[in-house]
């Protein structure tokens, strides 16, 4: 917690990683740790400030109009935009999904109409952007009139943010489409999140948590502190709270 | 049009072409130059990925006589995606390519990838069938979008950029090797050797995909990350390779070609004419046979096949036919 707190800047936000000078990303996933761990609310609120002023850049207007009018190579609605990676660069499916969990948690007594505007349309390009079929890609589901596949673990991750939200038909499509997937997937970053987010979706995850724990084994082979984390978080999921959930 | 106007006309486009050179002198674009009076090129015939590959890639190095005693080598494969069809380089060229290298002197080869859509590195490793290549312990893969990370100044500055923050494994490499799989693509018209270095720039810092550089504009990233980190030879893999809607959800073509090169203009031009492109019209390879390396035909000495057109050019979108060579070419 302490090192959380050391590294926020002051305008609310976190870096990728130490060292960086821009805020990031990192700030839903900081913000979603803050709220586990119990910080501090003032710092809490900064970071929920970041978070309602950052947007994907086409949410700019002269970015929007350029979309709408002239510029239809990838298929989506440019007044549904979500969070970047980066700022300066448009909105994607992970930053935005991160964004909305950890404004859904902090909001989840008090919610203001500004936050819950902003959550909308984070919840709205999300759906703008499933797949055909099912599932999330990274950001797009229609590039030159081409559909592209889903990924398991923006889709397993995407649904976290929509855990809360009515179980339209592309929800639920996505989560069968997560479900069938992930019976055969043997790579331990994308079933770990599978595991978290069918697990708040109350659908039987002991099967996969056994499959995930023999992938793992003593845990040498995996180099990515990210993946060991969330595969750690995925093994105990159902024994402490869950990091992603969502109070409905 | 009247003599006044013409010549007002003349006078302005003379004026500007002017003011254009003088810019380019006064404020460079670029602080390096790569480019040697003559660059080698060989194109080695492969029907098909087998064992026989690696002979037919250490007979195809050894024409360039290369020193590489004692050197970190660092293979940047282009693998982008768990997808069938050729979307990835192939596993097999990767491996006989860190082979022969090890042969040829080598003392470590780090294969060093940052996919660009897909965050689960792990699954695309799988899915390109990579991990039987990683048994000798001379040889390990390198998640380049979560490597340790270094804020570098741009030796060039087309993007506007400036710096980036770029992998430490990349960076204390002896020797990059970029290994690009033929294809067109539908942002850039063409990723070869130059584009596969998109790759190296971290995930973790600028997101899946790596967006920023797309609004810095494509091309001038390509060539500002290329100016910072030189690649010092080039394998690509147009064995099978990919036309139409490239990078991802093109077609299949079987070019039969692997195409070395010490000069990756050199080998890029080379691999447009056989996709039967005329480089001059790639805007990345265009302005980085300025300073990245050698671009025309009479700079490149062929050490193995010429370069022909085809008979029949890769398919392109519609926003890419100007790609197309002329038939004199």
């Amino acid at each position: 917690m302490r090192l959380l707190l050391k590294w926020q800047f002051p305008d609310g936000s976190w870096p990728a990683f130490q060292g960086d000078s821009e805020g990031s990303w990192t700030t839903g996933l900081a913000l979603s740790t803050l709220i586990a761990m119990n910080g501090p609310a003032d710092s809490g609120a900064r970071s929920l400030s970041w978070l309602l002023e950052e947007r994907g850049k086409e949410g700019h207007w002269l970015w929007r109009w350029k979309f709408k009018t002239t510029d239809h190579s990838v298929r989506f609605d440019p007044d549904r935009f979500g969070w970047p990676w980066t700022s300066g660069s448009a909105s994607w499916v992970i930053p935005t999904v991160f964004s909305v969990i950890a404004l859904k948690q902090f909001t989840a007594c008090n919610r203001r109409e500004r936050a819950e505007k902003r959550i909308r349309l984070g919840v709205g390009m999300l759906l703008d952007r499933v797949c055909l079929g099912g599932g999330w890609n990274a950001g797009n589901s229609v590039v030159y009139g081409v559909p592209l596949p889903a990924h398991v673990e923006a889709t397993a991750i995407a649904l976290l943010a929509l855990q809360d939200e009515k179980r339209t038909p592309a929800i639920q499509a996505s989560l069968g489409w997560l479900k069938q997937r992930s019976s055969s997937i043997e790579s331990v970053e994308s079933l770990a999140w599978c595991i978290l987010s069918l697990f708040v979706y109350q659908e039987p995850v002991e099967h996969l948590k056994a499959r995930l724990a023999t992938l793992i084994g003593d845990g040498h082979d995996i180099r990515n502190n990210a993946t060991l984390a969330t595969a750690i978080l995925a093994l105990k999921c159902g024994e402490m709270i869950h990091p992603f959930e969502v109070l409905r | 049009m009247n003599v006044d106007r013409r010549r007002f006309l003349g006078s302005a486009a003379g004026m500007a072409a002017t003011a254009g050179v003088a810019a380019d002198w006064l404020w460079p674009r670029h602080s390096v130059s790569y480019r040697r009076p003559r660059s080698f090129v060989a194109i080695l015939n492969a029907a098909e990925y087998s064992e026989k590959i690696e002979t037919l890639l250490m007979d195809g190095l050894r024409l360039f006589r290369l020193n590489l005693l004692g050197k970190a080598i660092l293979l940047k494969p282009n693998m982008v995606e768990d997808l069938p069809g050729p979307v990835n380089t192939n596993a097999n060229i990767i491996g006989a390519a860190a082979r022969c290298f090890l042969r040829l002197g080598a003392a470590r080869i780090a294969i060093g990838e940052g996919p660009g859509h897909q965050r689960d590195t792990e699954l695309v490793v799988q899915a390109a069938d990579l991990k039987p290549h990683l048994a000798d312990r001379h040889i390990e893969f390198v998640d380049l979008n979560r490597d340790e990370l270094v804020r570098v100044k741009l030796r060039a500055n087309y993007s506007g950029l400036g710096e980036l923050w770029l992998p430490r494994s990349v960076l204390d490499s002896d020797f990059v090797v970029s290994m690009p799989k033929v294809k067109t693509h539908h942002w850039a018209g063409v990723t070869l050797s130059l584009k596969n270095m998109f790759g190296i720039v971290p995930g973790m810092k600028y997101g899946w995909p790596k967006n920023l550089l797309h609004w810095h504009g494509i091309h001038e990233s390509i060539l500002d990350i290329c100016a910072t980190v030189p690649i010092h030879f080039v394998i690509a893999d147009g064995i099978t390779a990919m036309e139409g809607n490239g990078p991802l959800q093109g077609t299949a073509r079987e070019l039969r070609k692997i195409v070395l090169a010490d000069d990756p203009v050199a080998a890029d031009a080379t691999c447009a004419r056989l996709m039967g492109f005329d480089p001059l019209r790639v805007q990345h390879l265009s302005e980085g046979g300025r300073f990245l390396g050698n671009l025309r035909a009479d700079r490149i000495t062929m050490l193995a096949e010429r370069a022909e057109v085809p008979i029949c050019p890769f398919a392109v979108l519609p926003d890419f036919h100007y790609l197309l060579a002329r038939a004199d070419m």
